[in-house]
């Protein structure tokens, strides 16, 4: 057996009981008939109002509507297996630190892929009524996903930091708030300081890849952000500040 | 199996093992022994790579913890003082994804599930929620999950504490079928079970070894003084300036503890005494005023032993309900 299938085979078998944790909690259950039911809404009011079917409007209601979820659906992520003392089962099995992150991150990837197909019906629907922008709805589906991995992998960065699922979904709360909003404070910075703010905001991010602008900057945000927020996960589970 | 050398943790500023150093054989069954709070848990973490030590090394089958951890892991079980189970998990679900995690072949993980199962008396309630067991299904589940890979190396934190007395004799059989052939290392506040399940014994008191023996020279006293003596305890009546000298000067006899109430005294003894009975003593305390009120002999208990060394009364009233 070859080290990296090894490997693999973990990070299956963490991703697998991720997954299945997500779907034994009623809070999964609460976010993802949420997002389908607001997505509904909203879908029948930008239907009525604007004929011309885009989804563009309803990528800014989902990508809000991530914001408020996914630092609860991630926050029990590390704190959990570290309040019930589990987290000591998993670090001392001969699983790489670097397995247990991404098979945590997969596992939660995989949950929220699934909302993200959930909400694909409405796309069909759409085809149905009208001739949309076909490129337009691909890029904005991936940047909308680009950006939950993103907020995924910082609510499972702050949820290695604690024991507490409460604290690791309001870090997690911050630091997205943060990294969403950032643009509405742009104009008390200039320069350097502002295009910095402008890179580091999502939502300049996202308005490009909802108006079917697919650029290399733009994956390399979402993607470098991922990486980021992955290795200090594992640094900080590697670490044990929080014990 | 494993070498320890000046092992030391500190947690901020606060050492929870000073200069910890010891060996284990192959084979070997060894108790930890301390109070709440004394280190053994600290000692246990370091040993299964959970923790790393601020200072000083420890091998394991002749490995650096701190360089192999991984292939480490794969040869010793461990359960932690609270079993670490995932509560929405059946049983098996729970083993098997254990499996996995420790490189059990594939077309293995399925018997050696089925193999723990049975051992450790979970064949029925194997696909019972997790969450929904009482503590010592939990306790054998977590035991379950650390024999699963068939460790060279056992380490239990303690395994039987939080459990009724019937659930602590079934634990403990369950462990003594597992000694065959492998390293274990328990831990306990309870001095009655290392007494029970353990051949040698490290007293831990505040991150130091105070004593590493044998149970037997354990109970032998300490510096085996009392080695093939007899311990007496004597009760007397009289006054204690004429009786210490009279008793203490016996050839054949040491005090050991002497606790006065008014004219009363409890007196400890240890006699090495060559005819071995009590005439001369007798005789003795008659001419210095005194008069006997009760003699018995009494063995060292490893209780006392502990005292001893550790010069904590609190101990033996510390065992968990
Ligand atoms: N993660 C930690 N951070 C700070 N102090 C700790 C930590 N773990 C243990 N300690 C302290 O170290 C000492 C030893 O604890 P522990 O090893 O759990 O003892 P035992 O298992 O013998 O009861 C205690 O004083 C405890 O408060
Ligand atoms: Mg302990």
């Amino acid at each position: 057996m070859g080290m990296k299938r090894g490997i693999m085979r973990k990070i299956f078998a963490i991703a697998k009981k991720e997954l299945a944790s997500h779907f034994k909690s009623p809070v999964a259950y609460l976010i993802l008939v949420i997002t389908i039911s607001v997505f509904n809404v909203f879908f029948f009011m930008i239907l009525d109002e604007n004929r011309e079917a885009s989804l563009r409007d309803i990528f800014k209601v989902m990508e809000f509507m991530f914001v408020f979820f996914i630092p609860i659906l991630t926050m029990k992520t590390f704190a959990e297996e570290k309040f019930t003392g589990t987290m000591e089962f998993l670090m001392t099995t001969p699983t790489s630190s670097t397995a247990i992150v991404l098979g945590k991150y997969l596992g939660s990837l995989l949950f929220f892929t699934l909302i993200i197909l959930a909400t694909s019906v409405y796309y069909v629907m759409i085809e149905f009524f009208s001739s949309p922008d076909r490129a337009a709805i691909l890029t904005g589906y991936l940047g909308i996903w680009l950006e939950g991995a993103f907020f995924i992998a910082i609510g499972i960065l702050t949820s290695s930091w604690t024991r507490h699922q409460v604290v690791a979904a309001i870090s997690s709360y911050v630091i997205v708030f943060l990294v969403y909003f950032s643009v509405s404070f742009i104009k008390y910075f200039q320069g350097t300081a502002e295009s910095l703010i402008r890179y580091v905001c999502t939502m300049t991010h996202m308005e490009n890849f909802a108006a079917g602008l697919l650029t290399v900057t733009d994956l390399v945000y979402y993607l470098s952000g991922i990486l980021f927020c992955l290795v200090c996960t594992r640094i900080s589970i590697e670490n044990r500040l929080w014990h | 199996m494993i070498r320890a050398q000046n092992v030391t943790k500190y947690f901020g500023g606060f050492p929870a093992l000073k200069n910890i150093s010891f060996e284990v054989a192959k084979g070997e069954i060894i108790g930890f022994l301390g109070q709440n709070g004394a280190g053994k848990t600290t000692l246990m973490r370091v040993l299964t790579t959970y923790l790393p030590a601020s200072a000083g090394k420890v091998y394991i089958a002749g490995m650096d913890v701190s360089r192999r951890s991984l292939e480490i892991r794969r040869r010793v079980g461990y359960l932690p003082e609270n079993p670490p189970l995932y509560g929405n998990m059946t049983i098996r679900e729970y083993l098997k994804f254990a499996a996995r995690l420790k490189d059990i072949p594939h077309r293995q993980q399925r018997p050696h599930v089925e193999r723990v199962l049975k051992d450790c008396d979970l064949w029925e309630a194997r696909d019972k929620v997790i969450a929904t067991l009482s503590k010592g299904y939990k306790q054998r589940v977590g035991i379950a999950q650390a024999i699963l890979h068939e460790p060279e190396l056992l380490i239990l934190d303690e395994p039987t504490s939080g459990l009724d007395p019937a659930q602590i004799l079934q634990v403990r059989r369950l462990i003594k079928s597992l000694e065959y052939r492998r390293t274990v290392i328990l831990s306990t506040h309870i001095l009655s079970e290392i007494e029970q399940m353990a051949q040698r014994v490290l007293i831990i008191k505040s991150g130091e070894i105070l004593a590493d023996s044998s149970i037997e020279n354990l109970l032998k006293g300490p510096g085996g003084t009392s080695e093939d003596g007899r311990r007496v305890c004597l009760r007397v009546q009289g006054v204690r300036l004429d009786l210490e000298p009279a008793i203490g000067g016996i050839p054949g006899i040491k005090l050991a503890r002497w606790a006065s109430e008014n004219n009363t005294h409890g007196i400890d003894l240890e006699m090495t005494h060559p005819s071995g009975d009590f005439n001369e003593l007798a005789e003795k305390v008659a001419r210095a005023g005194g008069r006997i009120l009760e003699i018995k002999e009494s063995k060292v208990s490893l209780e006392e032993v502990f005292l001893q060394i550790s010069g904590n009364k609190d101990l033996s009233h510390s065992s968990r309900a």
